[in-house]
């Protein structure tokens, strides 16, 4: 059952027997039904990064900030989603392309998403651990495959923009950046200058540059969360 | 559209301010209102706020207003004028009691005519309104309303309508499930999960919860009522209990 927007900042998940709804720990707002909710934590070990399994992967998403705890909602009946009066944006995946989210923009999603945490290390070498470090992102980005819907967090509201065809590269700053969708390559582009160093810059040093096909988020809003 | 600018004639009476959901404005007419404090965001004509201590009319702050705990966040307003409040851009609506009674969150609760009696209610941080009259209430996105029985995490609880005894449900299956997650941190098993963020207020997670009982008792007829098509339909069935949630409530801070 897809995720429903019930207003600006609330989603309604319709639970039935057998599914599961992966969700961010404390977003539950209210429920009807009989629903439990357990504890879940992201498997950032099973795909992506092998080697970074246990309490040295979670050691490595708890430091890179990462880590947010989620938990799974089970069993059946009517659970409405929503994080500190954030907006909420819900994305229907077709099963064709790969969502890319940060975890601490991801508020629900359909338990039978594939979920991975993905070191930017091995997205874009060093330069994506430098644009990890650079932008606050974090070296680590969640991504979800398969078909369903995922509900992402915007202060104020996300708008997409297409990368592609005829628009082949889209510039994001990075803190207005919520997630992309498709097949869209991230790179930083830095342009620091002794001027920024002293806080005499223009305040945009630090670009994302989106390129390839596919819809990338942003907010009108520098706000982190 | 272009800009509009306000005056006392075109804001409306007892209505949001012309496509703000934010802001609200109150026609003054000689009959004062309860608002809280730091509430007034402007007013036209002459409007004085009295501290509840020292008001002009202390036989209306004694019959209505009997809460010394929040007796210092409230002001009595009067006068003649427009007045327009606001209160942490967070959304307003006004509600009509008939006969009724509802208990409110105190810090969404942002004034009401003294028409209605205010009483402290038995669950902390919650207030109780009685009678018959206006009240304004802001909430962090719009207001959800519900039927019990239902589960609400209580920071997401703005209040409830005539709705017997909420009491709080732990979930043992949660905590059983915590100690998986305290053994995942261990390395005892591949469950991860973080015990310290447990404590952080934040990340409250769902286990305590406020559960509505079921009715017990017919209830007594009242009316709760506002502009939004969605209370319009819950007009239609005044005998049943109604609990009010919003996205979260001004208690629990806003994102970092």
């Amino acid at each position: 059952m897809p995720l429903e927007l019930v207003n600006s900042k609330v989603v309604k998940s319709t639970l039935a027997p057998g599914q599961n709804v992966l969700a961010r720990k404390g977003a539950m707002l209210y429920y009807t039904g009989d629903v439990h909710f357990i504890p879940h934590s992201m498997g950032g070990a099973a795909s992506g990064m092998p080697s970074m399994g246990g309490v040295a992967g979670m050691a490595g998403r708890m430091m890179s900030g990462e880590h947010v705890a989620m938990m799974a909602a089970e069993g059946q009946g009517e659970v409405f989603y929503g994080h500190a009066g954030l907006y909420v944006e819900v994305i229907h995946l077709d099963g064709s392309s790969m969502l890319t989210v940060e975890a601490d923009r991801l508020l629900v999603h359909d338990g039978y998403l594939q979920s991975s945490i993905v070191a930017l290390t091995s997205q874009g070498g060093v330069r994506g651990a430098v644009r990890g470090a650079m932008t606050g992102q974090g070296l680590f980005t969640t991504q979800l495959t398969g078909q369903g819907s995922v509900a992402v967090l915007s202060h104020g509201g996300a708008i997409p923009l297409q990368v592609g065809p005829q628009h082949p590269q889209v510039v994001v700053d990075p803190q207005a950046y919520v997630c992309h969708i498709g097949n869209i390559s991230v790179d930083i582009s830095a342009n620091v200058g002794w001027r920024d160093a002293v806080g005499r810059g223009s305040g945009e040093a630090i670009q994302l540059k989106m390129t390839g096909t596919g819809t990338v988020w942003v907010q009108a809003s520098e706000q982190k969360f | 559209m272009g800009l509009e600018i306000h005056t006392p004639y075109t804001l409306p009476v007892n209505d949001n301010v012309p496509g703000n959901d934010y802001a609200f404005c109150v026609e003054l007419d000689g009959q004062p209102w309860f608002t809280s404090k730091g509430a007034m965001i402007a007013y036209y004509g002459n409007v004085r706020f009295e501290p509840l201590g020292q008001t002009s009319m202390p036989a209306i702050v004694a019959a209505r207003f009997s809460s010394p705990l929040y007796s210092n966040d409230w002001v009595l307003a009067q006068g003649q004028g427009k007045l327009i409040l606001g209160d942490r851009g967070f959304n307003i609506n006004s509600y009509d009691l008939d006969d009724g009674n509802l208990t409110i969150r105190a810090s969404n609760l942002l004034a009401f005519q003294p028409t209605l009696d205010l009483k402290q209610s038995i669950v902390p941080g919650f207030l109780t309104l009685l009678g018959t009259g206006k009240f304004l209430a802001s909430s962090n996105g719009p207001v959800m309303f519900a039927e019990p029985p239902l589960r609400i995490d209580p920071e997401a609880l703005v209040g409830w309508a005539d709705c017997p005894s909420p009491s709080h449900h732990f979930d043992a299956g949660w905590m059983q499930n915590f100690l998986g997650a305290a053994r995942g941190f261990l390395g005892a098993n591949s469950r991860g999960g973080t015990p310290v963020r447990l404590h952080r207020r934040r990340d409250r997670p769902d286990p305590v919860e406020r559960e509505g009982a079921r009715r017990r008792s017919p209830a007594p007829a009242h009316r709760v009522a506002n502009r939004h098509p969605r209370a319009e339909q819950s007009q239609g069935a005044p005998q049943h209990h109604r609990v009010a949630v919003a996205a979260v409530t001004p208690g629990a801070e806003p994102a970092e």
